[in-house]
């Protein structure tokens, strides 16, 4: 569970995050929805501790990331819109360095490749040295290091993109299965059908604010609109009417 | 469960050593670099030791006209080759002046004879090449062509009843208290300065790479999103670079200890007094010095946004540790303890005095190895704070 209460976060005159509250509950993959722009960078570096807020609270599996960051890391499967590979090492030798950072032994850590290679489809690349891949299977690569330490908590940013239409289904079938074991994942997209399909809860934030928290059919009924898009663009647009 | 550092140090050395390009320079830095110093000073003992052990090889045409100038040429150990008149085309001594074959020619005019009885200036041509290193035999030439015309002007002057000491109002005697060993002790003054240079050079493109390589790739954010605390990232990086440069250094250490034993420095009054134990204690020695350029590179490479610029920033920064050694070479300052307290100065000043004399104590040991190491801790705490800083995180 990732509790968030009113964060706000200034770099000198920018306010970043000017008051972010949400609840990201277990078992359910909850979107992060904002424009470019909106703060959704600096909120997932403050979730990871690589920022500190300068006001309200953040708890991660009920441990603030000020407090312990190392703790809440080792739980923590981030997956940002950076994701360089290091090109003269194999795939499998990328997936042991993060793993065993974060703490896995040889043993399990062989096991839990396999499982993850298989459940991303990524068995022809396993053994390549990652240079020349594509943007696709970079992603792939990435994601399968954001899952391998069986973190509770998932913070992923536009996991989808690149990915051509079998990827997007291993995607997809790797997100439920996370969810049925309890896992809370959030994830930032822009791909509302991705949205609809696989969310129970979505966050909205714009220029730094949530302006609104519920599942998908709850912010269309709120806003009187049927297209889940149509809601999320008045919603950014008309923040005043919105609580 | 492994220690982070560790972790980090053998997916960096492990990176590094994958790509060929390093290790190529790597292994041409240790085995080459040495050899090229050895090469310099072979030529240095062959050149200043050649004149004496081979003499001077003359040509000269037209000998037959001065016999007693040939005869003075001998007795001064000048092997006179005769050579014909008509095929010593000014085109042929160029060649053979280029050749080497003799260190100058000499041609006595046709008439010589006809002049010298006639009491006309006879002419004598000295053929010689200026841009060849044969200028040490062009004086003596010239020392024996001189005291020629001056015998036969005493000669002439007595045979008119004047004293040949008319012609000598004075004397000038030289004495050249320049010896070998002190022209040496510049050229070994010169090569244990750039002795300690692979410590600079060996680490960079590993400590540029792993972090201004990392963040050009994208790949830093990820990693500092990891539950491991930057110094333990910082240090795992700083050692796998410094790793480098620690056995580069002491492989070219020992090779070119090697060489310097093995050339035969006593024939132009050098002394390379080193045994091997004084030299690996030198290797020890020089440790920190890798740690030190290695937790530098890091600290500045940490901070550029691509690999070009940290190649930039640092090639500046490789010169720095050189400028001390030639400012004390350049003012023919005396060794002083301070010396022992500039990294990079401390260990040329080190072998500088073990070379000479052979037992300097330990305090210069440990003086160097602190005066290294001391500095490369702080600079790493310096870049583990800072990648820790908001700052930072913001830029990567």
């Amino acid at each position: 569970m990732i509790e968030v209460h009113d964060v706000r976060k200034a770099f000198g005159a920018v306010q970043a995050l000017g008051g972010v509250s949400f609840t990201a509950r277990d078992g359910q993959i909850t979107a992060l929805l904002g424009p470019n722009g909106a703060g959704k960078t600096t909120l997932l570096r403050t979730l990871v501790g690589l920022l500190k807020r300068d006001h309200g609270s953040i708890l991660i599996g009920g441990v603030d990331p000020e407090q312990d960051p190392m703790a809440v890391r080792r739980n923590i499967g981030f997956l940002t819109d950076q994701f360089g590979l290091y090109e003269r090492l194999s795939t499998r030798e990328y997936l042991n360095y993060f793993g065993e950072l974060n703490g896995m032994d040889n043993a399990s850590l062989k096991k839990r490749i396999g499982e993850v290679s298989e459940l991303l489809g990524m068995d022809d690349i396993i053994e390549r040295q990652t240079k020349g891949f594509s943007q696709g299977q970079r992603i792939k690569v990435a994601l399968a290091r954001t899952l391998l330490h069986r973190p509770r908590h998932l913070l992923l940013d536009e996991p989808s993109r690149g990915l051509d239409v079998m990827s997007t289904r291993a995607l997809r079938t790797a997100l439920t299965a996370l969810r049925e074991d309890g896992c809370c994942v959030i994830m930032a997209t822009h791909v509302m059908q991705e949205v609809t399909h696989l969310c129970e809860d979505v966050i909205v934030i714009a220029k730094g604010h949530t302006v609104a928290q519920g599942s998908p059919e709850e912010l269309c009924r709120r806003t009187g609109i049927a297209n889940l898009e149509d809601a999320f663009v008045s919603l950014v647009g008309t923040e005043e009417g919105i609580a | 469960m492994k220690s982070k550092i560790r972790i980090v140090f053998l997916k960096e050395l492990r990176e590094t050593l994958r790509e060929k390009r390093t290790l190529g320079f790597l292994a041409m830095m240790v085995l080459a670099y040495p050899v090229l110093i050895g090469f310099m000073m072979h030529q240095a003992i062959e050149k200043s030791t050649r004149t004496e052990r081979e003499g001077i090889n003359l040509t000269v045409i037209g000998g037959a006209q001065a016999p007693t100038l040939m005869a003075q040429l001998r007795e001064r150990s000048v092997t006179i080759a005769d050579a014909n008149a008509a095929e010593m085309t000014e085109a042929a001594i160029g060649e053979l002046l280029h050749s080497k074959k003799a260190a100058a020619v000499l041609r006595v005019s046709d008439d010589f004879i006809e002049d010298y009885q006639a009491m006309r200036p006879a002419q004598i041509e000295l053929w010689f090449d200026s841009s060849a290193e044969s200028g040490a035999q062009r004086r003596e030439l010239e020392e024996v062509l001189q005291a020629y015309g001056n015998n036969i002007a005493s000669a002439r002057l007595l045979a008119h009843g004047v004293s040949p000491a008319t012609l000598a109002p004075v004397t000038v005697q030289r004495y050249d208290t320049g010896t070998n060993a002190s022209r040496s002790a510049m050229i070994l003054g010169g090569v244990i300065g750039i002795l300690f240079f692979p410590a600079f050079m060996l680490n960079m493109s590993s400590a540029v790479d792993s972090t201004a390589g990392e963040r050009e790739r994208r790949s830093l954010e990820v990693l500092m999103a990891q539950p491991a605390h930057s110094w333990e990232l910082v240090g795992g990086k700083w050692l796998a670079c410094s790793v480098l440069a620690i056995v580069g250094v002491t492989v070219e250490l020992i090779v070119a200890h090697g060489i310097l034993k093995w050339l035969p420095l006593e024939e132009i009054g050098m002394s390379w007094n080193l045994g091997w134990g004084e030299l690996l204690l030198v290797c020890l020695a020089t440790v920190p010095l890798s740690l030190l350029s290695g937790a530098l590179y890091i600290a500045l490479a940490m901070n550029a946004k691509t690999f070009k610029e940290a190649q930039t920033t640092l090639s500046i920064v490789m010169i720095v540790p050189l400028v001390p050694g030639f400012v004390v070479s350049f003012m023919e300052l005396k060794t002083a303890q301070w010396m022992y307290l500039v990294p990079m100065l401390s260990n040329q000043t080190l072998v500088k005095e073990l070379a000479k004399t052979g037992d300097i104590g330990a305090l210069p040991f440990v003086l160097t190895f602190l005066c290294a190491l001391i500095p490369a801790l702080l600079v790493v705490a310096f870049a583990s704070w800072r990648m820790k800083s908001e700052k930072y995180v913001l830029g990567v």
